[in-house]
């Protein structure tokens, strides 16, 4: 079939919308037609080259929609059925999958960087040459297809067209707040990045009953959606450097908890450097995979500071999602002040734009119905 | 012990490999990289180029010792490392997220090659079963 998607050819150049070649779900995958799906930073480092990932490839990760067709030996789901979309459908057999950790599944990430599904091709194509899938997903397209494994049903109580941003945004930042960090309640905790993910971040942060959080951004949409999210204070880097001010505001003790959600080197050295004696540094954010950071290393015996990633919330999707429905119901989690702007497909490219010039929260493009 | 027990063995070994590299359908890859890359070896110390050629025979040479400009992208690496990235027992972006691979300059554009190296691991071994290292494969 054919299949009209976010395309980027190669790095540096602008996205764009163009038809694609989809071939029909293989064993053990599905065929998916995309309600919503999100546009993340992560996408936009795939256009910079930042994130290495093989072009030409069809953009997006983040998304809901609905399942068509299932392939051959599908049993535990069906067409019709409302779903939200994993980036890392586990394999189920490597040693993180069995040992309780599927985010980190070797097989899938191994897949990631290929361009390719489990165990399969990517699914799209164009005249005969292969178009890549990001992170065995490539949501921001009329359909797509996905490991099974990877089509998470979606719980009742959550609309469709709200769903997308708990594929990605919210399942990290979320989870890095209350899986990673395991925040308690009382902590105190500051947020490098009010995009997506520190946003969902400082949703967790409200949730698990932190009583300081600090947003620290250089744009003052993103301040102002992160007081609305559940920031009690705002740090603007324009205005002041983030390590002296998050001191300032914690009494000299810097905060319990940083996370550090950009992605970029500077700023994860300021998450550890900010975060008082004996306490964690969250790096959430996806720097480029060559990228070195230099830390003092006396910091680590001596003030116990602890260092620790987070991926994809050190969450097991499958389990997370009906967990995270419940809180989208019980009125904790909030997923409408995120949406700042949605784009039909045909605008998509202007979502990176507003994206990269730090002119929306979270941009959704509307696909399907 | 190192697989490699002297640069020139390493330059031999690895130099000789690139060469067969060069003729394979996955060499003309390199023009997507738009420029050269240097291997930087330690343990031993050492370096090979591939210094692209659109005049030449094949899509690009290899350069036994340091390229003669600044290469567009170097890969740093130990020779343990580079014997077990070829034979495909390496997987890249765990290598470079522990530092057993440190790149420098646009890494994504060698990114790019990554899916098609699946097809040059099994020349690798081949060249070690010919060339009379049996033994090395692992």
């Amino acid at each position: 079939m054919k299949t009209k998607a976010v395309l980027i050819e190669d790095y540096g150049e602008k996205v764009h919308v163009g038809e694609v070649d989809l071939r029909d779900p293989g064993p053990g995958e599905v065929l998916v037609e995309i309600a919503r799906s999100g546009v993340c930073h992560s996408d936009l480092h795939v256009v910079t080259g930042d994130l290495p990932l093989p072009v030409p490839m069809v953009l997006g990760h983040e998304a809901a929609g609905t399942i068509r067709a299932v392939g051959p030996g599908v049993h535990s789901a069906r067409a019709g059925e409302s779903v939200v979309l994993s980036w890392i459908p586990p394999c189920g057999s490597c040693r993180f999958c069995l040992e309780g950790q599927p985010q980190l599944c070797t097989r899938a990430a191994s897949a990631a960087m290929k361009g390719k599904l489990l165990g399969s091709d990517a699914p799209f194509s164009r005249a005969g040459e292969v178009v890549h899938s990001f992170s065995l997903t490539g949501t921001l397209s009329q359909y797509t297809v996905v490991p099974a494994q990877g089509a998470i049903p979606l719980p009742e109580g959550v609309p469709l067209d709200k769903a997308a941003l708990l594929g990605c945004a919210v399942m990290t930042g979320v989870g890095a707040a209350l899986n990673t960090a395991a925040l308690r309640p009382g902590q105190s905790v500051a947020v490098f990045g009010a995009g997506g993910v520190g946003l969902s971040v400082i949703q967790g942060a409200r949730i698990a009953g932190a009583s300081q959080i600090i947003a620290v951004d250089r744009v003052p949409l993103r301040l102002d959606l992160a007081r609305q999210l559940g920031a009690t204070e705002t740090l603007d880097v324009n205005e002041e450097d983030p390590v002296d001010g998050l001191l300032s505001r914690t009494g000299g003790y810097g905060p319990d908890v940083t996370f550090e959600a950009i992605g970029r080197p500077e700023t994860i050295v300021q998450a550890f450097n900010a975060v008082r004696r004996g306490g964690t540094a969250v790096i959430v954010g996806v720097a480029p995979p060559h990228e070195e950071i230099s830390l003092n290393s006396f910091a680590f015996p001596s003030q116990e500071k602890t260092l620790k990633g987070s991926w994809y919330g050190s969450s097991d999707p499958g389990r997370a999602l009906p967990k995270l429905a419940r809180l989208v119901r019980s009125g904790q989690l909030w997923l409408d002040p995120m949406v700042t702007k949605t784009y039909d497909l045909a605008d998509a490219p202007m979502a990176f734009d507003d994206l990269a010039e730090g002119r929306v929260g979270r941009p959704v493009v509307h696909i399907g119905l | 012990m190192a697989r490699f027990e002297t640069p020139e063995e390493l330059v031999e070994v690895l130099g000789s490999f690139f060469d067969v590299v060069t003729t394979l359908p996955q060499a003309h890859l390199i023009h997507q990289v738009g420029g050269s890359i240097e291997f930087v070896y330690h343990k031993p110390e050492a370096r090979i180029g591939w210094l692209p050629t659109p005049e030449g025979p094949h899509p690009f040479a290899v350069v036994r010792g340091a390229l003669p400009a600044s290469a567009l992208l170097t890969f740093e690496q130990d020779g343990d490392t580079a014997h077990r990235f070829w034979q495909g027992n390496l997987n890249l972006q765990d290598a470079l997220a522990r530092q057993l691979v440190r790149a420098r300059g646009p890494l994504s554009r060698a990114m790019k090659l990554i899916p098609s190296l699946d097809d040059v691991y099994p020349e690798y071994r081949r060249f070690l079963e010919e060339t009379g290292r049996r033994d090395w494969i692992s």
